[in-house]
């Protein structure tokens, strides 16, 4: 889809997966590194435990269908080298600070000088300006800021975020949205585009109907364990089972064949099929209209049920049935899930240590266009001599020079 | 000079509902799009009956959770079981670009308008279908929400405390993940049809998308057998590292410290207290392995300030701090306001609310949302006359055959 184009990725963690989006829709990705590496290099988790810049599962999952330079941007060389490559770029992406790059005089308004039809995406926390875009920030204050948190964890304990960090995935996903977006616009007017990208908004954004709640209905949702809050309608849906944790949302179209298995059990009496029209039953719930049985009651019956049976059990008979149960999957019980075996989502991807294991594969399928793995994430400075060398035609003193490697 | 928006001109047929499809059609919108919100009256999409309602009063142009999703959209709505209905929803396809479906796999081609259905309307037409599963596979049918979505892909495992029950991710985790995805796919699969004139069937399985959230630590797992969990607020790698109590009720403030810089600077901003100074807290490692103490002495520290006191005078000192925001918190942000996330249109029934816009701002002009969300039906006559171009008679036609309901 996008094979005509050429992406320039400066950023960490923070933006590594806007890029690589790019790259899985086709476009030629070259991903810059300083001389020591990606900070995303130094992310856990890794393989065997070995914090060494190969060995970072982070830096691996979200950089394949790249091809990887490095480049001393503190040096003249270096920035030179970068400036020749902007003038053959579509799209540049980075997630300093605000201000760091114009500091380097690689900014914006440099690089449009060099490219006047450049995307240019910058990823920050909080945006690049504004009175809070000097904050310190990372994963948990982000997802402070943004409101999820608010919104998470039990009532009798703090507010908590998801154990494994989301914001700047969240916000990397946005920003190849950001570029994409900019890329129609300068398409259009064929003028450069400046695209800044904010954490904070993304993880807003997270709150989905949480977001302007207050302003609707006068009063703030507050974080209630795992119940489904809508409005002041407040609906259980984590179950405990044989082995673990199911969620149901049992006031839908569930009932509608889950009150047989609940019959079948003699968790309730017969007369719970014909006694309530349940068809229309999570209409009328939601707004507050009359229901045979109240939830507490349905509730109840599931919770009474569920506890019977393993989440591989409930799931098999619910995929059999239509009736929608969702186990409270570990990674593990993700690994076992058939259908994503069926759909042939998982790529056996190559580590660094020479093994293969199964990674998460592409994120949808296209008739036209369908995406691949060109090649997995790139050893640092792997492409050195086939991008300096082969491309800009640089000579290795000249490489060396750029690269901020010791032979200069 | 006027204004030039990335999608003017595009136009949309947006027969999704829920989260993850009218999200997707809303970047088109807000962006300059013309985009046609298709449902039927008498089974809305279900977020109009969800809350939160305007002034906590039920009916169905009154949801916001219905409202935020589809703004800057025009409203029709028709009947798909009457070939009347399914005659317009056919010139629909015919008028748009890009055609967006979120129902359970296969429930389109039974309606008579599937992908190629579509393509024989509209040969160079962009169709997506996104449904939780994906449109093969023996679970194709799972129809459900993005809180099913979430808990099968791992979510609920990894959120809230080891000692309790899975509190989950807030509300339908995979409605906030996917929209993302879908919005470059689509923008990029327009780059390409607009180069090659091919359009083409975009397939996006909600788990999927969901799934590449967790990459690293599938891949863990299946290299080293190690098993991701719900660990509260703590880090493997960080400490402090948590929300800390402020003054108020039920007010926090996060704080998490990644380095000796940081450390030193929450040292300094709290007065440099004797019990900081233990020669144990300086290093990362003594700092997590003490982090119970370390948790009761900031507590103390931060409970008798408010959670705003806590952040600035954390933030002057270059450690990273934010308080534990809500809805109300984030419509008076002033960073928020600087960078007019909220914007406050007129809607007929709900009056001037706020309306959440964008995540990234593109320099040069203002990405909307352009207008309030549609009444249930609002634009049905502007859809079929000036739209779809239809004729007087004909639309009179549709409405006695029973098109639109």
């Amino acid at each position: 889809m996008l094979s005509p184009y050429t992406v320039l990725d400066l950023t960490d963690h923070r933006g590594e997966l806007t890029a690589m989006m790019l790259g899985d829709m086709g476009a030629d990705v070259i991903k810059v590194e300083p001389p020591d590496g990606s900070p995303s290099r130094r992310l856990a988790p890794f393989l065997e435990d070995a914090p060494k810049p190969e060995q970072s599962l982070n830096f691996f999952s979200y950089n394949r269908n790249k091809r990887g330079i490095t480049l001393d941007l503190h040096a003249e060389p270096g920035r030179r080298t970068l400036l020749t490559l902007v003038g053959k770029a579509d799209f540049f992406i980075e997630s300093a600070e605000p201000g760091e790059m114009a500091s380097l005089g690689l900014g914006f308004d440099e690089l449009r000088k060099r490219n006047p039809r450049l995307v240019y995406v910058a990823i920050t926390a909080y945006g690049q300006d504004g009175p809070y875009s000097g904050f310190a920030a990372n994963d948990l204050t982000l997802a402070a800021m943004g409101g999820p948190m608010s919104l998470q964890g039990h009532p009798n304990r703090p507010p908590v975020r998801i154990t494994v960090p989301q914001v700047w995935l969240q916000t990397s996903a946005e920003a190849a949205v950001g570029a994409m977006t900019a890329h129609a616009l300068m398409v259009r007017t064929g003028e450069a585009q400046f695209v800044d990208v904010s954490a904070q908004t993304a993880m807003v954004w997270t709150m989905l109907h949480g977001m302007a709640a207050h302003a609707i209905q006068g009063f703030d949702i507050n974080r209630g364990g795992s119940d489904l809050q809508l409005g002041a309608t407040k609906v259980p849906v984590v179950f405990e089972c044989a082995d673990g944790y199911v969620v149901m949302i049992n006031v839908g179209s569930t009932m509608v064949k889950f009150v047989h298995w609940l019959v079948e059990d003699g968790i309730v009496p017969e007369e719970w099929i014909e006694g309530e029209d349940w068809p229309t039953y999570e209409r009328r719930f939601l707004q507050d209209m009359p229901v045979t049985y109240p939830l507490e009651e349905t509730v109840e019956a599931t919770r009474r049920y569920v506890r019977n049976y393993t989440k591989r059990e409930l799931l098999e008979r619910g995929l059999r049935e239509d009736i929608t149960i969702a186990p409270v999957s570990t990674t593990e019980d993700l690994t076992r899930f058939r259908q994503l075996e069926e759909r042939g989502f998982w790529l056996q991807a190559p580590l660094p240590d020479g093994r293969e294991m199964p990674a998460p594969g592409l994120f949808a399928r296209l008739t036209e266009t369908p995406m691949g793995v060109r090649c997995w994430a790139p050893s640092l400075g792997q492409h050195n001599g086939e991008i300096l060398g082969g491309i800009l035609g640089l000579s290795s003193g000249e490489i060396a020079e750029a690269t901020g490697s010791e032979r200069a | 000079m006027t204004e030039q928006l990335p999608f003017d001109g595009l136009k949309v047929a947006d027969f999704s509902w829920v989260g993850v499809g009218p999200i997707t059609a809303k970047y088109l919108a807000d962006h300059g799009a013309t985009v046609v919100r298709v449902e039927t009256e008498g089974r809305p999409d279900i977020l109009r009956i969800a809350g939160p309602f305007k002034d906590g009063v039920p009916g169905p142009n009154r949801s916001h959770f219905y409202g935020d999703f589809n703004a800057s959209k025009y409203g029709l709505t028709l009947d798909l079981k009457n070939q009347a209905g399914l005659d317009v929803a056919c010139r629909l396809i015919e008028w748009a670009d890009v055609y967006i479906e979120s129902f359970t796999a296969g429930t389109m081609s039974a309606l008579g308008i599937g992908y190629e259905r579509a393509r024989e309307l509209n040969p160079d037409i962009l169709m997506v279908s996104t449904c939780l599963m994906g449109q093969t596979g023996s679970a194709r049918s799972f129809a459900g929400y993005g809180f099913h979505a979430g808990a099968i892909a791992g979510y609920y495992e990894i959120t809230g405390w080891p000692d309790l029950p899975p509190d989950g991710p807030w509300t339908a985790y995979t409605d906030t993940v996917s929209p993302r995805f879908i919005a470059a796919l689509v923008m990029a699969a327009l780059d390409h049809r607009r180069r090659t004139g091919r359009g083409q069937h975009i397939d996006a399985a909600q788990m999927e998308m969901g799934l590449q959230f967790l990459a690293p630590q599938i891949i863990d797992y299946n290299a080293s057998g190690r098993l991701v969990s719900r660990n509260g607020n703590r880090s493997d790698t960080a400490a402090p590292h948590g929300a800390y109590p402020c003054a108020g009720d039920d007010q926090w403030c996060a704080i998490a410290v990644d380095t000796e810089q940081q450390w030193d600077g929450l040292r300094r901003a709290m007065g440099d207290p004797a019990w900081a100074g233990d020669d144990r807290f300086q290093a990362v490692a003594g700092r997590l392995a003490h982090h119970g103490k370390i948790d009761e002495h900031l507590k103390q520290w931060t409970s008798d300030k408010t959670a705003q006191e806590v952040m600035q005078l954390l933030q002057a000192h270059g450690v990273p701090s934010g308080v534990v925001q809500r809805s109300s918190d984030l419509l008076q942000d002033p960073q928020l306001a600087h960078r007019n996330l909220y914007h406050y249109l007129d809607h007929p029934e709900m009056g001037n609310i706020p309306y959440t816009g964008h995540q990234f701002r593109i320099q040069g002009y203002d990405s909307g949302p352009r207008s309030p969300a549609p009444l249930l039906g609002q634009h049905n006559e502007f859809v079929l006359k000036e739209l779809l171009g239809m004729t007087d008679e004909d639309m009179i036609e549709a409405v006695i055959a029973g098109a639109i309901a």
